[in-house]
């Protein structure tokens, strides 16, 4: 005890005599140690860097995602093309046989090919679409019957898969292409007979058989209506019930068996949306099916909760104190919530619609239920038309073995992707531009 | 009921008859769901005079106070009885127009609570609602008035357009108090409007007051007894729901009746 009582006074004394602040750690003798302190810095810094390991492997994980997807996808959005020396034999022109004219246009380059079995492989290494290209062309410019001239036209998927890896690395992953056309093609690529030209068909093309010929188009348009429908049902829907739960319900047992019910609903699995719309919208109603209009509809009450959380939020946010303001001054409720309430809420509340309308950007579940997993080759005019929305054209180009249709979904998710970014940053750009300090 | 109540009336006519009263409560209790708040506060309003509000805090001040111009209405559960004449009709009847009412009423908060817009729309948005100009011209000179009432349009004339709540404390809480009487009403509630405020700002508000007096009948809550003895004509001292004593600022403040009152001028308690 009197041991204990000296080291103290010598502590102290020590203390005083340096002069060194007491709160800075270690400053004065070890002893007694300073366990709890040292626990309690220690654990501060574990929780520290747990966090930062998490970020760290979360990050990671975006990096590889994101960086596969562009890897495997970047080369769709150029496609190759191979001159060849087209000759517009009159008759040829006259009888529609411009499949004939592209298969002339082959032979002549590859004199050599004879036998059936190797022309058939050779007419494969030109797109299918080639032909009708060329018909086009002949309908605009009737004047070129019967001329030679060199045209750029579109190698098949195959082909240019194999163009595409052979300039990328020096490998020989081949592909689904032959040994006779990978020599066929080297010739090509050796006498300037091949390019790569930015792929306009992924962006003006419906979805199509042939991967060269595939686009997003179709699927964009069908995925604009059906948002279309979906903001225009739910932001209405969505803000009028938020205010009416938040400004004017009475608080009793009614209320908040709706408010829990729709707290609930933002937590039903999505395909469940699509089973109602399948059973309400199509069986019952009769809607045209695999529309956009169905699909819209089925959207918005999948994001409807989204939407009513979120408004509720921002309007809670507004003090008090502000509708107090207002109403003293004689406002009407009406009024408070109009002229005050929801428009100091807007900020909070464009957010919440925005992000509402990415999610169901990016839905696929409930469309599939009401059939809009189709082929759609034209893009839809009006929203009764069969269309499809682009997750759900990434997730049947996904099905394609075809290694074209693999660069193609690739592409189409960077698409994806890419408005997803947009949409945020607009939230980001809403919330701040329009941000209320109080 | 109606007997007695005139006999209070009559009497208070006989007493103070030089001044008119604005505002009296008869009888009025408050209830909120089960508890009361108020018990039967019968108190006279004077015109053109300050009545100050005292007392401990959660002694019913405020719900007294926004028994005046039916802010409770908002309130959940908030049940009323008894007696408001506002220049002798009752405001609790079912035909009355609260809009109307409030414009008659106005109310200064606490904590100052400037909308965020302009500072022109700040004191523009309560003729607008009520429609009190015909043209905008005739708009912005109102506001300018209200703004020069309250002596800040010297401050801002200059930036009208900025946000209310860009201004300083005490700014906001005389740009609320010209919002307030820009509907142009007959009475002027403030609730402890000085006590977010430094103490120049509130000398500036307790100077405002008293320009203010000349014209409207104004209540002010306060738990400064320096301040309700500067600023108020009359003092009504409220504990536990019920007015304790009322009166005479000067009698409240140097000659109380009750114990109580005594204790809690003299800062025994509260």
């Amino acid at each position: 005890m009197i041991k204990l009582f000296e080291r103290r006074t010598r502590i102290t004394v020590q203390r005083i005599k340096k002069k060194k602040s007491p709160f800075i750690y270690k400053s004065y003798s070890k002893k007694p140690k300073h366990t709890w302190l040292k626990k309690r810095k220690a654990a501060e810094r574990r929780f520290r860097n747990a966090g930062l390991i998490s970020i760290l492997i979360a990050f990671l994980f975006l990096v590889s995602l994101v960086c596969n997807i562009v890897s495997s996808g970047y080369s769709a959005f150029t496609g190759t093309q191979i001159k060849l020396p087209i000759t517009f034999q009159t008759e040829l022109v006259e009888k529609g046989a411009y499949r004939k004219i592209v298969q002339n246009a082959l032979l002549d380059l590859f004199q050599d090919v004879e036998t059936r079995k190797e022309k058939r492989s050779l007419f494969m290494l030109i797109s299918r679409n080639a032909p009708y290209e060329l018909k086009s062309l002949i309908k605009q410019k009737p004047d070129l019957i019967g001329t030679k001239i060199d045209l750029w036209l579109p190698a098949a998927s195959a082909t240019s898969i194999f163009y595409k890896q052979r300039l990328l690395e020096e490998s020989k992953r081949i592909g689904k292409i032959n040994g006779d056309q990978a020599k066929w093609v080297t010739t090509l690529a050796q006498s300037q007979r091949t390019r790569l030209k930015f792929n306009m068909p992924f962006f003006k093309n419906g979805d199509s058989r042939e991967a060269e010929q595939a686009g997003i188009l179709a699927s964009t348009i069908g995925s604009f209506f059906t948002i279309l429908v979906c903001v225009l049902l739910a932001f209405p829907l969505g803000v009028a019930t938020a205010i009416y739960l938040e400004e004017f319900a009475p608080r009793n047992w009614v209320t908040s068996i709706i408010e829990i019910n729709i707290n609930n609903l933002a937590a039903v699995p999505s395909i469940i949306f699509g089973l109602l719309g399948l059973s309400i919208y199509l069986n019952f109603f009769g809607m045209p099916r695999s529309s956009s209009l169905v699909g819209g509809l089925v959207l918005a009450l999948l994001i409807l909760p989204v939407i009513v959380i979120s408004t509720r939020n921002a309007l809670h946010s507004v003090p008090q104190s502000i509708r107090d303001a207002a109403a003293a001054l004689g406002a009407t409720p009406t009024q408070v919530v109009f002229h005050h309430t929801l428009i100091y809420a807007l900020p909070g509340v464009m957010t919440g619609v925005i992000l509402g309308i990415a999610r169901a950007f990016g839905e696929t579940a409930p469309l599939l239920m009401i059939g809009m997993v189709a082929f759609i080759a034209d893009a839809p005019q009006t929203i009764t038309d069969p269309a499809t929305t682009l997750p759900i054209q990434v997730f049947l180009w996904t099905n394609n073995p075809e290694l074209g249709f693999v660069e193609k979904t690739a592409a189409a998710i960077m698409v994806l992707l890419g408005f997803m970014i947009l949409i945020n940053l607009c939230a980001v750009y809403v919330r701040k531009r329009f941000e209320i300090k109080w | 009921m109606s007997a007695k109540q005139t006999a209070i009336e009559s009497s208070n006519m006989e007493n103070n008859q030089p001044l008119d009263i604005r505002m009296k409560t008869r009888d009025l209790s408050v209830f909120y769901d089960d508890k009361q708040a108020l018990f039967d506060v019968n108190l006279d309003i004077y015109k053109n005079r300050v009545t100050a509000l005292i007392g401990p805090s959660g002694c019913g001040k405020s719900t007294f106070m926004r028994c005046l111009n039916r802010m409770n209405d908002y309130v959940d559960g908030c049940r009323i009885t008894g007696k408001v004449r506002l220049d002798g009709f009752n405001i609790y009847k079912d035909n009355v127009d609260t809009i109307l009412l409030r414009q008659k009423v106005g109310m200064v908060f606490q904590k100052p609570n400037p909308f965020p817009k302009s500072i022109f729309e700040n004191v523009a948005y309560g003729p607008k609602i009520h429609k009190l100009t015909s043209s905008k011209d005739e708009l912005e000179e109102l506001v300018m008035k209200s703004l020069k009432r309250v002596g800040l349009w010297d401050e801002v004339s200059d930036r009208l357009s900025s946000p209310g709540t860009s201004l300083s404390g005490g700014q906001q809480q005389r740009l609320c108090i010209a919002r307030a009487i820009a509907t142009e009403p007959e009475v002027v509630l403030m609730d402890e409007p000085c006590s977010a405020l430094d103490p120049i700002a509130t000398a500036r508000i307790e100077e405002l007051i008293a320009e203010l007096e000349q014209q409207y009948t104004i209540v002010i809550i306060t738990h400064s007894m320096q301040q309700a003895e500067r600023v108020s004509d009359y003092t009504a001292f409220f504990h536990l729901g019920k007015i304790i004593e009322s009166g005479d600022t000067s009698k409240i403040f140097n000659d109380p009746e009750h114990q109580k009152t005594k204790d809690y001028i003299g800062g025994k308690f509260g």
